[in-house]
């Protein structure tokens, strides 16, 4: 049965390992911690199959996490900590508990023995990653741009299944602050996902946007990263107004800096998006709530009125206020 | 009872030389207890009423639970003491020693009885020491008689399933005898509960089981199988809560190792001798208005002793022999968590559920068997109660039958509670005890679905969150069974407690993610998708379109978002609008505003003006009014004295609703 050797080896070697004071035998836990999450991957599999519990998996996460124990100690050993870490990651995202990854991570990072440099380079692309991905979820845009920016440039150029990982998250995460890929991006890493979306925000279509999220919605709620576009909604808004706006200067720049309601009613209908008055309202009022837009709203004549210095500010880099 | 407390006067030296005596016994084997016994059975003489002068200390690392049926329980023993003179057998013989001591004569009679009973070379071995065993618990001849009655039924039973043989009657435990006056009753069905614990101090032979078996009430038949519940029972139980069966076991076991057959009834002997010291301690305890420190300290003995008998070879053999017992059936394990067996409420139930296990004890004997392998259909309750109207009581023990409501009544219940009247409280209380009789009878169906659905719905409407929770999660595992009930309705109003109610975005993606197609084109799923869009985007004026075309019971979970949602909107408005809004505008918006559409006279806005007006004070809102008399938000001032107010009527325990008051009232409902 598959659920035994998953069990015996580790069992016999761990202690021994624990033994040892050199760091010798590190590959060969590498190996071990590997295995045995692949193998209980697969014994779970086999498990639901059956109709009986899964809990291999949950298993050999403690384990592993003990085995994190005996790396944090000072010594030549610490290095293969980080190693024991991202399997315990991989561990953890698959089984949905995520906030188990909270402890090991800050043993990580504020344990005094580990230095982060020291740690092989391929462990340290995966850390990055999978911390990455944890700020995506808590939307922590800056952070989890540093992160996962951090993780494609020391991710080996020849790599493409990864990059293409790294990017899945990190292009949402890029959008949010107001960066776009070029398209070449997208296409070289197969993300076509993204290319409707990105369209959208370029061109404050809000109707290709909500299309494309649908069109995608179990991948992107799968890959969790649905919110993050969703959130992209107000970006589009904002392109949105500033068509106009660029429009109205246009045609008359003394009065420019108003924008009527009705006008923007009006756009959206043109993008067969049906809102009345006073959502419209709402959701400029949102906008500059938020300082997408700089200005204020008159009620009583309802008009937006812009403000004359740079009345759309970018983002730069900052994510929408919240 | 004198006698214990001048044994208590003795020093503690005795209980150590005790201790002493059984460290050096321990390591020497089996055999060799019969020498160390003699020693031992000096000092032992008060071991228990000695405890008490032990430090308290022990009790408070113990941690008892003082559970009064333990104590009244081995006061059964005691009383039994009384009667017999305790002071004869009080050379005591622990029991759990294998003693070949002198016995007091009475037991010979049982000898002759039991060997009468049984053809010899018909019956093994193992079932006439059984026999014998059973008959030297009996006190009278009453009881002789009664207990001749049982074994021939359990030894006809026996052979009927062919585990005549195979059984081990050496660790099968004894059937409790019943009283003279259990005698006299009827053993038919069995309906009453027993509750009357008195009637039973004057037969402590019951108490040589372990203080969880089931009361003697039952019929003969049940008995015979009730024993093998015990197994179970000593299995699942803590080590030293079992230190009671240990003793009888301890006999049992010495069966195995003693050469001489006669010796049994001097170990039976033991046993109630045992029973009586421990029960001694405790009853002394209870009878002399009873102090906390001396029901402890007599606790404390018990379990002193009780773990001083821990350590011997023969204790770790027993050990081992119940451990795999433990394996050899999964089942068993089941068993005892599923019921708890305390009351001879059912004795229909006991009769069951130990038939099967002996069934299915005798159909195989090694490998685990799931849980679905045993026929819980016969172990189910089948009620008979007809009382539409009952009150919800938290079941500590198996429920009785008769107090259980079959499907059809529970189904007028449940109409019952529909049409009533009265308030949450009372129909809450009227549906957790239906629920309770649909889940104690193991009823799965769409009355239970239906059920669950109203106390949800009721429970949303009242705002009391746990409760509709609890329904939530029981109404998920029913859906997924397969059984029909309002799915969507209920998916929605899980999609809406997580959005309202988790600031996780995880698990919202993962709610949503779990959402198939045809639920999301349900229409109560999709105003809980559009109310989430609503709410991560901030856009007040759809939430509270939302909130007013709410279907269902939308609106109940929405209304717990309410308030923060209008503070969001204000505080944005505040930022963004320049100078003033209208407060007409925002009492629109907010939702303030009565619900009759299309109503647009003054009068129909005034109240929600009012309470709009009333609302934005208390958030610190800044109110001018216009030259035409309006009032006006004015938001520049606002931005910066908004505020969140305290809840006023938060409650301690959380829950207006359920005001302490109507706790009080509850009967007259």
């Amino acid at each position: 049965m598959l659920t035994t050797p998953s069990k015996k080896q580790p069992m016999l070697f761990f202690p021994e390992f624990r033994n040892w004071e050199s760091a010798w035998a590190l590959e060969a836990l590498y190996v071990v911690a590997y295995e045995i999450r692949i193998l209980a991957e697969r014994a779970d599999r086999e498990l639901a199959f059956n109709g009986k519990s899964p809990e291999k998996l949950k298993g050999a996460g403690s384990f592993l996490m003990k085995v994190f124990g005996v790396l944090a100690g000072k010594g030549p050993k610490r290095v293969g900590a980080l190693y024991v870490t991202c399997q315990l990651f991989k561990i953890y995202f698959k089984l949905g508990t995520v906030n188990l990854c909270r402890s090991v991570i800050r043993s990580i990072e504020t344990a005094r023995i580990f230095d982060f440099e020291e740690f092989p380079k391929r462990d340290k692309v995966t850390y990055m990653y999978y911390t990455g991905r944890l700020e995506v979820f808590n939307e922590n845009f800056p952070a989890a741009d540093h992160k996962l920016s951090y993780a494609l440039m020391h991710c080996h150029p020849h790599n493409e299944a990864n990059i293409r990982m790294i990017l899945k998250y990190l292009i949402p995460v890029k959008l949010s602050i107001g960066v776009l890929p070029k398209d070449w991006l997208l296409e070289k890493y197969g993300l076509v996902e993204y290319n409707n979306v990105i369209q959208a925000l370029k061109r404050g279509d809000l109707r290709l946007l909500r299309e494309a999220l649908e069109e995608h919605e179990d991948r992107f709620l799968r890959s969790g990263v649905f919110l993050v576009l969703e959130k992209l909604e107000l970006q589009v808004y904002q392109r949105l107004l500033k068509k106009i706006y660029i429009i109205q200067k246009q045609r008359d720049p003394s009065k420019a800096h108003q924008m009527k309601l009705e006008v923007i009613v009006k756009a959206l209908k043109w993008l067969e998006i049906d809102m009345d008055l006073d959502e419209v309202e709402c959701i400029v009022a949102i906008l500059i709530y938020k300082n997408l837009v700089k200005g204020y709203f008159a009620h009583k004549s309802k008009v937006v009125v812009l403000s004359k210095q740079d009345p759309f500010p970018k983002l730069n880099s900052k994510p929408v206020n919240s | 009872m004198q006698p214990h407390f001048q044994y208590s006067l003795d020093s503690k030296a005795s209980y150590d030389n005790f201790q002493d005596q059984q460290q050096q016994t321990a390591p020497q084997g089996p055999n060799s207890q019969f020498p160390a016994a003699h020693q031992v059975t000096q000092s032992y003489q008060s071991p228990l009423p000695n405890a008490p002068s032990l430090d308290t200390r022990r009790v408070n690392m113990m941690q008892i639970p003082t559970n009064p049926r333990i104590a009244s329980n081995l006061a059964l023993g005691l009383s039994k003491t009384d009667k017999d003179g305790f002071t004869t057998d009080a050379a005591a013989k622990p029991a759990y020693i294998s003693v070949s001591m002198p016995k007091p004569n009475n037991k010979v009679l049982s000898n002759d009885t039991t060997i009468s009973m049984l053809k010899p070379g018909k019956f093994p071995n193992s079932l006439c020491r059984y026999v014998e065993r059973a008959f030297n618990l009996c006190k009278d001849e009453t009881q002789r008689v009664a207990c001749q009655a049982i074994m021939k039924e359990i030894i006809t039973k026996a052979t009927a399933n062919g585990t005549l043989n195979t059984l081990d009657w050496d660790v099968e435990p004894l059937f409790s005898i019943p009283n003279s006056e259990a005698v006299n009753v009827e053993s038919s069905q069995y309906s009453s509960p027993v509750s009357s614990l008195p009637k039973y101090k004057r037969s402590p032979s019951r108490r040589s089981k372990s203080r969880w078996e089931p009361l003697p009430e039952e019929k003969s038949v049940d008995k015979s199988v009730s024993i093998s519940n015990d197994i179970v029972q000593y299995g699942g139980w803590a080590r030293k809560a079992s230190a009671n069966s240990e003793s009888k076991e301890n006999a049992v076991n010495n069966v195995k190792f003693s050469l001489l057959e006669q010796k049994l009834p001097s170990k039976n002997n033991q046993r109630p001798a045992k029973r009586q010291h421990l029960a001694d301690g405790l009853n002394a305890a209870n009878n002399d208005a009873s102090s906390d420190s001396d029901k402890e300290q007599s606790l404390t003995a018990y379990y002193s002793s009780a773990k001083s008998i821990a350590n011997t070879p023969e204790e770790k053999k027993r050990r081992e022999s119940r451990s795999k017992r433990f394996e050899k059936g999964q089942g068993y394990r089941t068993e005892v968590n599923y019921f708890k067996p305390k009351n001879a409420g059912a004795g229909n139930l006991y009769s069951r559920r130990a038939r099967a296990l002996m069934l299915s004890k005798s159909l195989d004997d090694s490998g685990s068997k799931a849980v679905e392998d045993f026929d819980w259909d016969a172990l189910t309750v089948k009620g008979t109660c007809q009382e539409i109207e009952k009150r919800y009581l938290r079941l500590t023990s198996a429920p009785d039958p008769s107090t259980v409501r079959p499907e059809e009544v529970l189904e007028k219940a449940l109409l019952m509670v529909h049409n009533s009247q009265k308030n949450y409280l009372y129909r809450c209380d009227q549906l957790k005890s239906i629920r309770q009789d649909l889940t104690v009878q193991r009823i799965q169906n769409q009355l239970t679905v239906k059920v669950y659905e109203t106390h949800a719905r009721l429970a949303l409407e009242a705002g009391d969150l746990p409760e509709y929770n609890q329904c939530q999660s029981q109404l998920k595992t029913l859906y997924a069974e397969g059984i029909e009930g309002c799915h969507m309705e209920f998916a929605a109003y899980n999609l809406l407690c997580v959005i309202l109610h988790s600031n996780n975005n995880r698990d919202l993606v993962s709610s949503m993610s779990r959402l198939n197609e045809g639920t999301k084109k349900d229409k109560a799923v999709k105003h809980a998708l559009a109310v989430r869009a609503a709410v991560t985007s901030g856009n007040y004026v759809m939430f509270f379109r939302l909130y007013k075309e709410a279907p269902n019971l939308n609106t109940c979970l929405m209304d717990l978002y309410v308030e923060k949602m209008r503070y969001r909107a204000v505080t944005c408005m505040s930022r963004s609008y320049r100078p003033t809004i209208p407060v007409s505008y925002i009492a629109q918006v907010l939702g303030f505003s009565s619900t009759s559409d299309g109503n647009d006279e003054k009068d129909s806005d005034g109240s929600g003006l009012e309470e709009c007006v009333e609302w934005m004070k208390a958030h610190g809102a800044c109110l001018t009014t216009d030259n035409s008399g309006e009032m006006q938000l004015d938001t520049k001032a606002s931005s910066s004295s908004l505020y969140m107010p305290e809840p006023e009527d938060a409650v301690a325990h959380g829950d207006a609703n359920l005001a302490v008051n109507d706790f009080l009232t509850r009967t007259p409902l």
